[in-house]
Formats: C-alpha cells, structure tokens, sequence
C-alpha cells in the first residue's frame, strides 16, 4: 500500500514540474554558518506538504513520513547502512513462541513535552491507529495482533451504523510503566522487526487530551522537536533532553516546501538549498546531475522494487507461465535501466529487494535475464499470444509512460506480437481499473517497503487473499511455506522465505523488473549525507561544514 | 455584391444563376472572383497554401517523405542527435523522430480540417435558422449558444477528455473522432452567433423581398440569396480557427489527455520531450516536433488572414 501512496507523492511533482515553470526561491537569505566542525548549525531540506496531520498512525506517504521519521522515536531503530534493526526505546524485545512478545523500555526517554515515554503510551497510541473509527491509514499494519477484528466497525464498514465491538485490542496489555505484552493471532517470527516502522510509534498523554494542539504542533520522543508548521515550511529543532542512541548533530532542520522538484534542485544546485532527497528523473538524463553536482550526490538501493504483473483477467496469460516466462525474457532491463532510467534503477534480479535480509540473488533465474532468442522459441513453443497485448500503466507517475513504452517495444521487436501501451490517466484511475479487472495483458506495479524484512516483499503481495495481490496468485504450497516460516526463528525463517520466493520462480505471477535507487544531492555547506535503506537521507547524522 | 445584379436578371424570370454571370462577366464581378484575383497577388497566400499543401500530402500518404517506421524503438539508438541515419535525431524511446514527426501530421490535420467542418456545419446551420426564423427559435438557439460560448475550449476539451477516455487499443480514427467531438461540441456557437449577425445584416436587402414577394419559399431563400451572400466572415473565421483547433488538440496531448497511442501526435512527444533535463541532453527531441506544429498552425491561420484580406477589405 505504500508504494501507492509513494507514487502519487511523485505523481504530483511531476504534472506540477510539467505546468509550472521554475520559480526557485531566490528571495532565500540563508546566511552561511560559521564552521562549527561535528555539531551544530542549520540546514534545509526540500520538502512537501503532507496528507494528513503528522500523527505516526495517520502518516502512510513520504512527504509527511520523511518529517515524522525525524522527529518521532519507536521501539526499533534501523541501522542506517545495514538496515538491522537495533533496540532503541525498546530495552528488549522477547518472545519464545513468536506469538507471545514482552516489550520492555528503556527507562527515562523523555517526549518533547517533558513527559516519560511509558508501556501505556504504545498500547495506547496502537489502540488509538488500529481503531477503525479513528480512519487511521497505518491501521493495517496492526492486523496480526490479536483482538484486531474487534476494533474494526461492522460488514459495511459504517462505523456509525455499525461501530466496533471494542475500543482496545485484547492483544495489548500493560504490565508495568515499563513493561507490555504483545500477542498475536498467528505466529509472526519478524515482528521486532516491524516495530520500526513509524505507525508503532508511542503518542503522548496530551494528544488524547488535545488532539488538536498536537496536530498544531506535533510531539514524538525522536532526536529533534517540532518548532513549526506551516504551508511553506516545517521547523525542527534539536531536542535537548534527547536520551537515545541516535541523537542530531545539527541544531535546526527546516523542511522547506517546493511546488516544483526542478525549482528545487536549481536551488542545490544555487547553494539555496542543503539536502534534495530526490533528484528529478530529467536531471540525471546524460548524468548531468554529476557535473552540476560533483562530488555531492549519492545513489542508494531504496527497498522498493518495480515489476510487471501479469493479469488474473487475460486468459490467455492466466494458464500459462511459460508464455508469462517468454515474455519477461524478451525484455532487456539493462538497457531500460540504464537508457530511460539512466541508471537510476538497476535490472531485477528476483521478487526481494537487496537492501533486506534474507535476499538471494537470480531468484528469478534465466526469466529475467535478456536473450531475445531463448524468449522467442519459449514463446513458439507456449503457443503464442493472440491479438494485441496491452501494459497498462498510470501516466501521471514519473517515467511510467517511458518505461511501459520501452517493454512494449521490446517485446513487439523480439517476439513479434503486436504489444501496446495503455496509459491511464492518473493513479486512482489505474487502481479502480486493477480492482475491476478492467485490463487485460500486463499492468505496472510497484511495492516500496514497510519494514526492512524478507517477509514484507513476499506475504503483502503474494499470499492468497493478501490486500495487494493484484496477480490473484494463489498457491498453497506457497501459503504454506509462509506461515512455516512465520512460525520459524529468524535464521531458519529466512530459507522458508527463500524456498517461497522459489515458488514466485516456477508460478511466475508477476515478472521483476527493476530495483529502484534513490539519488540524493546536497549543497556544498554540509556532509556526511547518508540514505537510509528507505531512500530517505537520514537527517540526524548530517553535518554542517561551511 | 453579387445578388443584386442576380435578382435584377431573374426578374426576368429564366436565366439560371451561372450563365447570368458569365454573361455579365465584364461588368459585374462576382464577390468570389474579385477575392480570387486579391488572393492570386498576395504572397501570404501562397506560401501558407504550399505549406498547407506539403503537410496534407504528409498526412494523406506519409510513406512518401520516410521509409522508417515510426513505431520501431530501439534502446540501443536512443537519445542520438541528428545523423544521415537519422535526420532528426532519435528520441529517448528510440524512435526516429523525423518518422515520428511526419506521422504526426495525420492526426493534427484531421483535427484540424475535421473541426473546422463540424463547427461550420452546426453552425450555419444554427445561425441561419436563428437569423432567418427569429423570434422564440431564436432566442431558445441563441441561450443554448451562449450556454457553451460561456465554457472555455480548453477547459471544456480537459473535462470531456476525462470523461470519455478511449478503450486501450482504439485506433487513430477513432480517438481523432473523439476529440473533434469535443470541439465541435464546444466550438459551433461562436461561429453560430457569426452566421447569425451576417444573415441579419443580409435578410432585409430589397433582393431578399423580392425573392420573397416572388413566391420563393424559406428553404429557397436561404440556399438561394442568404447563405451565399452571408457566408464570407464565417469562411474567414473557420479557416483561422483550423489552425487553433489544432493547437488545442496538441495542448490536450501534451497534458496527457488528447490523443494517445498508437497514435502519434506532436502534442504528445513534444510533452514527453519538455523536460528540463531531456532539453539539455536532447534538444531535438523538442525541437522538431514544435517546429512543424508550430509551421501547421502558422500556415493555417495565414491562409486565414490572406482570406480574410481577399473576402473582407473592411477587416484588414
């Protein structure tokens, strides 16, 4: 569901970068900061308005996502290289059966509003997200605790008509201020995993005094502190009393909002701007990014993968994975990546991301790799693909049309059908289309991770009935490699994960095509820039240094 | 003035309209004639009539100006400038962009000629019966003309793109169809109120009495003394109008709504060539697709204005 959200969040750069033309800020008075060598200092980011008020639960795209993440701190941390997850409020995570979890907290993590980050602020705020009436978009991701099912409303949804029949999950209990249990209805071997994701934030005894003074000025227990928010910009500051392990270096952090992504990179480009979290697909065209920015870009495997789902509404496609194998092998993704990505994604090499845990290279084998005369005699022999083929596609999301086309191409050049794009007009458009099996032939998918885990790629898409499985892919040999290995401790959880992704190998449901990357740029008054395994810079560990 | 000196003669009772005419050749010149021989000495004319002659020829049988085929891409020759290959260099998908360019005139000249005579068409029509008839035909015509007058083409064109968005796969004629649609839909009152203005002006001549006092019937009058001696500013205003249609319909594509593949628009690829990053590295990409937009709409709307000069003295 995030990559939806995500893609709409580049949607709306692009069709604005399209009408309006650059109107950097030139009125920016930036004074340059003396040097102040580790701390210290002020920066700015660009950044957008985002959707929702910035509650952790509410919070599911990147343009609110990327500020709550600065200023919120949760039960894990991910290592900002590896992606590991590492205690952070959390003194300890324990289970014995990966279905009974005892949660116990670091002793005096302070919020912004001097209060102490306690066992009942989680469950709490998680009762608070997973309530079906309080409309929450991270709601889902509290789907395996137990008692879920009770806080949603009745069969219509109308919570009005039908409400809930309880206001807190029974799978949540605080032991002591400092200790709560976690249960789930099913096991979940990588749950401590999951706790780092933004929705499993605690929220503060205020906000449910005040729901509307904290949206005016949102409080987390994270390394900085919201000073600001308004429609231009949002204010960080460095949070004093911060107690964790992953404290700010700068003092100030001023999320800046541009209308325009283009505008935006004039702006590093101009030293107007510090940190440009995404450099817009036309720049990087030719590299000419490197030579407007040498030495002050960084490119980094985002944990998001693009690929090409092959309709549960074409028949001719549904029975018939060999002819699915031939089609994704007469696509060349070296030469997509590298001529109309340019280089900002590379080839797939199967349905996991590399950035997690667990990722095995060439799960996809030979169906991902180029040979047009391999894919054309697998075609003859599959017995073909009568009339047109289509790829459908939402043309509102940045180089959607550019890469459908080229697929396109490759396959009508290599196979000989006659393949066509079909682009749709914008991305709700796209999913309503997905929903009522209104295209036939391939449609573009994309899925940006939650949480860094081998699980996430796989169970979320996959898994019979799972809320984006847009292929219909139902296989229970499949279902059962995951709820083993759900069931499993980690080590031995990630080869059940693996043999499922085999599965994906030999079913073919869908056919991966790229892993993206993230370019990030700065302006030549800070360092130390580094992008965390979801393709956000990680803003605490950046330095000012001119 | 032609009709004058008609009815004159066919007072007479017998004479039919062409003979006459070709009988009265060395006095009297017809309206149409003294605008031919304007336009034959106007330069204007003639270059935008080649032009215009050129692009329809491309639009009738493209295969005569390139062999390539503007659907083949290939990565490998992406992005190339121009070359004795390629002419107009290649595009970032691959496609050779002079293929692509001379393709595209076929959609923009059948929006083009296809509006313009679809919104003719309506409205004479329309402006005839309300200019003729009068009275509550009229004014119930003239409300529904202002009723669309009062939407914006563009705005209009955007909303029904929305709404009625062809089937993947529909070909070119019928998503051509489309869009004429539209601007038909959108276009006709303006030139409806046109119509409308010159058969008011043209109505109580003493040679439409005449006719009338004659026995001529409605219809009769009409095709016979209104329509022909009311029809000049409405040509002028079509023939400009062409070249706006078809800049409205490349403002479509290039908001991602007008025509789509597999048909090939210059709209459409100069909207994917527009990007700031794909200016530096593919400036051609751009260029020549806006080059021979812009050359349709300019020949177009000159022959309008040489038209106009010719027909109209009185608007120069």
């Amino acid at each position: 569901m995030r990559a939806r959200s995500r893609a709409m969040v580049v949607a709306a750069f692009t069709s604005v970068a399209l009408l309006a033309t650059a109107c950097g800020g030139g009125d920016s008075t930036e004074e340059p900061q003396a040097s102040t060598g580790q701390g210290g200092g002020e920066i700015t980011i660009n950044g957008c308005t985002p959707e929702n008020p910035l509650i952790p639960g509410g919070t599911s795209e990147v343009c609110g996502g990327n500020v709550l993440d600065a200023f919120v701190s949760k039960l894990v941390h991910y290592n900002v290289d590896t992606a590991e997850p590492e205690m952070d409020i959390a003194e300890s995570i324990e289970t014995e059966d990966n279905q009974n979890f005892t949660v116990t907290l670091k002793q005096g993590y302070k919020f912004h509003d001097g209060t102490e980050v306690k066992a009942k602020n989680f469950v709490d705020a998680w009762n608070f997200t997973a309530a079906a009436e309080n409309a929450q978009a991270g709601s889902y991701f509290f789907t395996p605790i137990e008692g879920f099912d009770d806080v949603q409303c009745g069969d219509d949804g109308d919570c009005d008509a039908n409400p809930a029949e309880a206001d807190s999950m029974s799978g949540l209990a605080v032991v002591d201020d400092y200790t709560f249990t976690i249960t789930t209805t099913e096991k979940v071997s990588n749950l401590p995993v999951r706790l780092g994701y933004s929705a499993f934030a605690p929220l503060p005894d205020s906000f449910f005094d005040d729901q509307e003074g904290y949206e005016a000025k949102p409080i987390g227990a994270g390394p900085f502190q919201v000073e600001s928010i308004s429609s231009t910009e949002m204010v960080l500051t460095k949070f004093a009393d911060y107690s964790g392990d992953y404290p700010a270096t700068v003092d100030k952090v001023t999320y800046r909002i541009y209308q325009d992504i283009s505008a935006a990179y004039a702006d590093v480009v101009a030293g107007n701007l510090d940190i440009l979290d995404q450099v817009p697909p036309d720049n990087l065209i030719g590299d000419a990014y490197l030579s407007d920015l040498p030495d002050r870009t960084a490119q980094r495997e985002a944990g998001s993968i693009r690929y090409i789902t092959f309709s549960p509404a074409d028949e001719q496609l549904a029975d018939n994975p060999d002819l699915r194998k031939a089609i994704s092998m007469s696509i060349d993704r070296a030469a997509i990546a590298q001529t109309v990505l340019s280089n900002s994604e590379v080839p797939a090499t199967g349905w996991v991301s590399p950035v997690v845990d667990g990722y095995q290279p060439n799960a996809c084998g030979e169906a991902c790799v180029f040979d047009a005369a391999k894919a054309k005699a697998l075609y003859e022999q599959a017995g073909g693909y009568e009339g047109t083929l289509t790829y459908t596609a939402n043309t509102d999301g940045a180089g959607n049309q550019q890469i459908g086309e080229a697929i396109c191409n490759q396959i009508s050049n290599n196979l000989g059908l006659d393949c066509q794009f079909n682009g749709v007009v914008d991305f709700a458009t796209f999913n309503n289309g997905i929903d009522s099996d209104e295209y036939t032939g391939m449609f573009r998918s994309g899925w940006q991770m939650d949480y860094p885990s081998i699980e996430n790629f796989l169970a979320p898409i996959y898994q019979e009935g799972a809320d984006s499985n847009w292929s219909d892919y139902a296989s229970p040999r499949f279902n059962e490699l995951l709820a083993q290995a759900a069931a499993a401790d980690e080590s031995e959880a990630n080869s059940l994960y693996q043999q499922a992704e085999a599965e994906l190998g030999k079913d073919f449901p869908t056919a991966p095509l790229t892993y993206r990357k993230t370019t990030v740029a700065w302006s030549d008054r800070v360092s130390n820039v580094k992008i965390n395994p979801f393709g956000v810079p990680d803003v605490a560990g950046v330095q000012v240094t001119g | 003035m032609t009709d004058p000196a008609g009815i004159a003669v066919s007072e007479f009772g017998t004479q039919p309209a062409g003979e006459e005419r070709s009988a009265g050749q060395d006095q009297v010149r017809s309206l149409w004639s003294d605008a031919w021989d304007s336009l034959r000495r106007n330069p204007l004319f003639w270059v935008s009539s080649a032009l215009i002659l050129v692009f329809l020829l491309m639009a009738a049988a493209p295969q005569l100006f390139t062999s390539a085929d503007p659907f083949y891409g290939d990565l490998a020759v992406a992005r190339q400038p121009p070359s004795a290959e390629h002419v107009f260099g290649t595009s970032s998908q691959g496609y050779d962009v002079y293929a692509r360019v001379v393709y595209g005139a076929r959609a923009s000249i059948m929006v083009g000629l296809l509006t313009t005579v679809g919104t003719v068409v309506v409205g004479s029509v329309v402006g005839l019966v309300s200019g003729f008839y009068g009275g509550w035909l009229d004014a119930l015509l003239s409300r529904i003309g202002e009723v669309f007058f009062a939407i914006p083409l563009l705005l209009a064109g955007i909303l029904a793109a929305y709404l009625f968005q062809p089937g993947p796969g529909s070909g070119l004629v019928s998503q051509v169809l489309r869009v004429v649609a539209v601007l038909v839909v959108f276009g006709w009152p303006s030139l409806a109120r046109l119509m409308r203005g010159s058969v008011l002006q043209v109505k109580p001549n003493d040679y439409v009495n005449a006719a009338r006092a004659l026995g001529a019937s409605a219809p009769r009058l009409i095709v016979r003394h209104i329509l022909p001696n009311a029809v000049a500013p409405m040509i002028v205003v079509a023939t400009i109008n062409l070249g706006t249609y078809i800049a409205v319909e490349a403002t479509l594509a290039f908001l991602g709504i007008g025509l789509r593949d597999p048909a090939i628009s210059w709209g459409n690829d100069i909207s994917i060539a527009s990007s700031i990053g794909l200016v530096r590295a593919a400036p051609h990409m751009l260029l020549f697709p806006s080059l021979f937009l812009s050359l349709t709409v300019l020949a177009f709307i000159m022959l309008g204005d040489a038209v106009r000069d010719a027909i109209d003295p009185k608007l120069r």
